[in-house]
């Protein structure tokens, strides 16, 4: 289901921030990647940090106006259509091995 | 054989087993899956350690027949639910990953079930069961150190933009330096086999090794499942967050 999530919040990006669906599908994968994180493997939380912490300089990079706002406006929509739709989170390894050292 | 190797391989599995425990103890209480999977793996680990050298330890010459093949195959059985483990944390819903796993099964068994058909296991390098045995028991450790590995590179952005705490991204580090010593020991393995299947006399280098990768192997476990508070405070204090841009702009 979490390629779900990546289809959802590659749409939100692209109509947050006006790129056409390549372009708003290869900056958040670039965002993800610099994130260290799976794109067949992404929770919502995930996302947030991404749009909060790297989002906005990748948006800036490719001339996006306020890209703060529009990193925003992008997770906010992400958020919502999630809620909206059955997304069952799988165990991550952080988790597991976050669990073994008994923390 | 390995006159050297044998106290830090007792003192091994005597903590393979209080880790195991320990990791069964907390799966009973999540009751999920890789916990007690691999508690399992290190308590039979354990247990096989302390079985092979408890007849050379409490003097009493060498196991039966019968008791020699429940101990090299309390190892055997426990090198699956590692496999398990690494499958289900980091590939579980790949194909080739349970492929994988089912290859290693085969070898496990093909190389463990020959040996016993012949009446033992023959440590040698020209016996191809006791090749098919070690493959099947050493892909697990290079698996498990290079989805660490990976997994350490991937974590440690994680932990820059807040979703991955500090001690978390060096459990994989720790997990993945485990299984390098691991595969090392296997090695040692093979110079052991070179060495008994040749008449020659076991060599230093052979002890060291095998004896070196095991007291490594414990110590790396120990920061991995009881980091001290020192160690913890270390790893964070190493840790740099990214800051986040929306609240640089706030602040400004």
């Amino acid at each position: 289901m979490a390629d779900v999530l990546f289809d959802i919040a590659a749409d939100k990006l692209e109509s947050s921030t006006g790129l056409d669906r390549l372009a708003a599908r290869g900056t958040l994968r670039i965002a993800l990647k610099e994130a260290g994180l799976d794109p067949q493997s992404l929770s919502v939380p995930q996302l947030r940090a991404v749009f909060e912490k790297l989002m906005p300089r990748e948006l800036e990079a490719r001339g996006v106006a306020d890209a703060v706002s529009a990193s925003n406006a992008a997770i906010d929509a992400i958020e919502r259509a999630a809620s909206e739709t059955d997304l069952a989170a799988a165990t991550s390894p952080d988790e597991i091995f976050k669990r073994l050292g008994g923390s | 054989m390995e006159e050297n190797a044998y106290l830090t391989s007792i003192a091994a599995g005597a903590f393979y087993v209080i880790v195991g425990a320990r990791l069964l103890r907390l799966g009973r209480r999540t009751r999920e899956r890789p916990e007690q999977w691999l508690g399992i793996y290190f308590g039979l680990s354990g247990a096989f350690y302390l079985g092979y050298h408890l007849p050379s330890l409490l003097g009493f010459g060498a196991w039966s027949r019968g008791a020699a093949w429940v101990v090299e195959w309390t190892y055997i059985v426990g090198v699956f639910p590692y496999l398990f483990f690494i499958r289900s944390v980091f590939r579980p819903d790949a194909r080739w990953s349970a492929a994988l796993v089912g290859i290693c099964t085969v070898f496990l068994l093909l190389g463990t079930g020959v040996a016993m058909a012949q009446g033992e296991v023959i440590y040698a390098l020209d016996n191809p069961w006791y090749l098919t045995q070690w493959v099947g028991y050493t892909v697990p450790c290079v698996w498990m150190c290079v989805e660490a590995l990976l997994a350490t590179r991937s974590a440690r952005k994680r932990v820059r933009i807040g979703l991955c705490a500090p001690i978390v991204a060096n459990r994989y580090l720790l997990f993945a330096l485990f299984g390098g010593f691991q595969i090392l020991a296997c090695i040692a393995d093979l110079s052991l086999a070179n060495e008994l299947g040749s008449d020659r006399a076991i060599s230093l280098v052979s002890d060291a090794l095998l004896g070196g990768s095991e007291i490594a192997s414990v110590a790396v476990l120990w920061l991995a499942f009881f980091p001290p508070r020192f160690y913890g405070d270390w790893i964070a204090r190493r840790a740099v967050a990214l800051p986040t841009p929306m609240d640089g702009q706030r602040d400004g």
